[in-house]
């Protein structure tokens, strides 16, 4: 795999009814610039990206990969709400936030950069499916850095009620940001498989067959249930689980939140995070980190 | 060792009909099928233009629902493998590339008015996200791959077409369908009338009269493979997608990132801007986004600007979706042999002193530029040729 190396992570969580004030007082640590018509979704991606980057300088081309499952729910309801409810047009910036990617362009102008700029999104996989573009883009030699991240407000949607209901998880707005890059030099990990399986038997498969390389923590997506995780335990034998999703709850991208924690908790550690989709796809992502 | 990704499959649906045939005869006459609808939940008494899909009773807006929604995707969807002549082998094999700007609000927009819960309730309560849409199309189909639901606003459809040809070329895939989608809903119809964005009656991009522009839908999907399976179709050389961090709303007139975005797609594509055959300009109508294009294309090209067409007069600003289905009646239209005219372009704005065709120019074989921009400062620019020494 070309390299893909880890610079530095963040990950914020904040409880489902945190203040948007909150999130801009957060926020005026990492950057003096007053955001004024920015909604939670932008905060939250605003201050999990600042705190991933904090002092550092970004070269201009530095790409933006945002990955989110829900995107913009919370201001698209509002928007709604106007319209059916109230009776109205809807205020103006209301409506162009309603667009996702605005978060995407918030970040990339206040950090000063104008590389790729992406919003995307695949269920339960999103922040899997970012890192396959990223992959593509460094491949390619498109773009040589990148932020990529995952963000989700705490929502009441069908998913996240279903997940609740089954395994108890708290809900929390999640933003969790890597920067990556194709360099080495000054990284702290990096990933060193990003892997996808059309069904549980090939993923088992290949790891079943992968070279046996020191692992020492796994970690399991949301859809994984207990039998799977107990067969991939026995499978793989680690000597550490990080169940970010007991420890810190759930959000649409709690993928990009434990991800970016493992960096920022576990050091001279690999990590093997296991995931799937509803259809029963798998991605699995294995990171070393330094 | 890279490869090029081929566009061996098409299908779109649209206010011109679904039909491919249906819809380039009516771009080269110039047939336009235009609606008007009211602002009735805001109790507006005036009405505003919309290119709608409209050939029958389950069209009406008040008759449409969950169902409907998933029939013109599934039929866009369907025809385009056909039209590419996948086995199931291959289909299975694909992966999915789906662009949108509403994705399924008009989903929850329909259901609401078969119950007394919000549509804010529902839609809250009741998304499965914004890969909802992929997923179902996957499933449908017995499709295997990957599913990457793009949401760049009006450079989603594009977005999701630059990234599949970008997978084939790196050889991570073998073939993607790629589909943009976008049918009415009320919070982008009140959401551009509430930005006094939407022309009053008529669509005139680069005029010196425009007025804003007009919004439509339609559902277009193509097969992207790592071969050309038919003489003619139409190859991905390159193309590049950069932030204009001027402001959330519009681009920079000058047109520095919007320049840059085209200049990027051609150094990919290893072109010099006087190869190109003709450009596809996103026009919207609005005076910012014109101006910003035209000033961008005479960085690009200087004095030498291959002829300009502009596709939103014949199906509407399809927002998210405009990045496949332009890019389908712009390809269908030079397979057909003719670039198409800017229908409703009459006085040349001095401002911007630009003329985009104003008859269908006779086509060959050539490379082009399609350019897609949006919101949150988005530029994309695709380049595409169907020259056979190319590739």
């Amino acid at each position: 795999m070309s390299g893909m190396y880890i610079h530095s992570a963040s990950a914020f969580t904040g409880e489902s009814n945190t203040d948007i004030n909150f999130l801009k007082n957060e926020l005026s640590r990492y950057t003096p610039e007053n955001f004024r018509r920015v909604n939670k979704f932008i905060l939250l991606s605003l201050l999990g990206a600042r705190q991933c980057i904090h002092q550092r300088t970004l070269e201009a081309d530095t790409a933006v990969y945002l990955t989110t499952e829900h995107g913009n729910l919370g201001e698209t309801a509002d928007v709604l709400d106007e319209i059916y409810a109230a009776r109205s047009l809807p205020k103006p910036f209301g409506f162009i936030n309603t667009m996702s990617s605005t978060a995407a362009f918030y970040l990339a102008r206040n950090l000063g950069i104008r590389g790729r700029n992406i919003t995307v999104s695949s269920q339960h996989l999103s922040f899997e499916r970012g890192l396959e573009l990223l992959k593509v883009d460094f491949a390619g030699g498109t773009e040589r850095s990148a932020l990529i991240g995952g963000v989700d407000e705490a929502s009441l949607s069908r998913t996240a009620l279903e997940k609740k209901a089954d395994r108890g998880w708290r809900m929390v707005d999640g933003s969790g940001w890597l920067y990556i890059k194709p360099e080495k030099e000054g990284a702290c990990g990096a990933f060193t498989e990003i892997r996808s399986f059309r069904d549980g038997h090939s993923c088992m498969n290949w790891i079943s067959k992968r070279e046996i390389s020191p692992m020492d923590v796994i970690s399991f997506g949301a859809l994984i249930d207990d039998s799977e995780a107990a067969a991939l335990r026995e499978a793989l034998r680690p000597a550490a689980e990080f169940d970010y999703l007991r420890d810190y709850g759930y959000s649409g991208s709690a993928t990009a939140c434990g991800v970016s924690l493992f960096v920022m908790l576990f050091h001279k550690k690999t990590l093997l995070h296991i995931n799937r989709d509803q259809r029963g796809n798998y991605a699995v992502m294995e990171l070393k980190r330094y | 060792m890279k490869r090029r990704a081929f566009i061996t499959g098409k299908a779109m649906i649209c206010s011109l009909g679904d039909s491919l045939e249906e819809i380039v005869d009516a771009v080269r006459h110039k047939r336009i099928r235009l609606e008007h609808i009211p602002f009735d939940l805001a109790r507006l008494s005036y009405t505003k233009p919309y290119y709608l899909i409209n050939s029958n009773e389950r069209d009406k807006l008040d008759n449409r629902s969950e169902e409907y929604f998933y029939d013109v995707l599934f039929s866009a969807v369907s025809r385009a493998l056909l039209d590419a002549g996948l086995n199931s082998a291959e289909i299975k094999d694909m992966h999915v590339f789906f662009g949108s700007t509403s994705m399924d609000v008009p989903v929850f927009e329909g259901n609401h008015r078969k119950t007394s819960a919000t549509v804010s309730g529902m839609f809250l309560q009741s998304s499965y996200g914004y890969g909802k849409i992929a997923g179902a199309i996957v499933e449908k189909f017995g499709i295997g791959g990957n599913c990457y639901s793009f949401a760049t606003a009006c450079t989603s459809s594009a977005n999701a077409f630059l990234y599949a040809a970008a997978m084939i070329e790196e050889r991570h895939i073998e073939r993607a369908l790629v589909v943009g989608y976008d049918l009415f809903n009320n919070l982008g119809f009140y959401g551009f009338e509430a930005l006094k964005s939407i022309a009053a009656s008529e669509y005139r991009p680069f005029d010196r009269t425009r007025d804003g522009l007009i919004l439509g839908e339609a559902c277009g999907a193509v097969v992207l493979e790592g071969g050309r399976r038919k003489a003619g179709d139409f190859m991905h050389l390159g193309g590049a997608n950069i932030c204009d961090t001027y402001s959330v709303a519009s681009h920079d007139e000058e047109g520095s990132a919007v320049a840059e975005t085209m200049n990027r797609a051609l150094r990919q594509a290893e072109i010099n801007p006087e190869e190109i055959y003709a450009v596809k300009a996103h026009a919207t109508g609005t005076e910012n986004n014109d101006r910003t294009e035209c000033a961008a294309m005479r960085v690009t090209f200087g004095n030498n600007l291959p002829p300009v067409t502009c596709i939103k007069p014949f199906i509407g600003h399809t927002v998210g979706a405009c990045g496949v289905n332009e890019l389908i009646l712009f390809t269908e239209s030079v397979k057909a042999g003719f670039i198409p005219s800017t229908p409703g372009f009459r006085e040349v704005d001095e401002e911007l002193n630009l003329t985009p065709l104003t008859e269908n120019r006779e086509a060959g074989e050539g490379v082009f530029m399609l350019n897609y921009f949006g919101f949150g400062g988005n530029c994309t620019t695709l380049i595409l040729s169907n020259k056979d020494n190319k590739g």
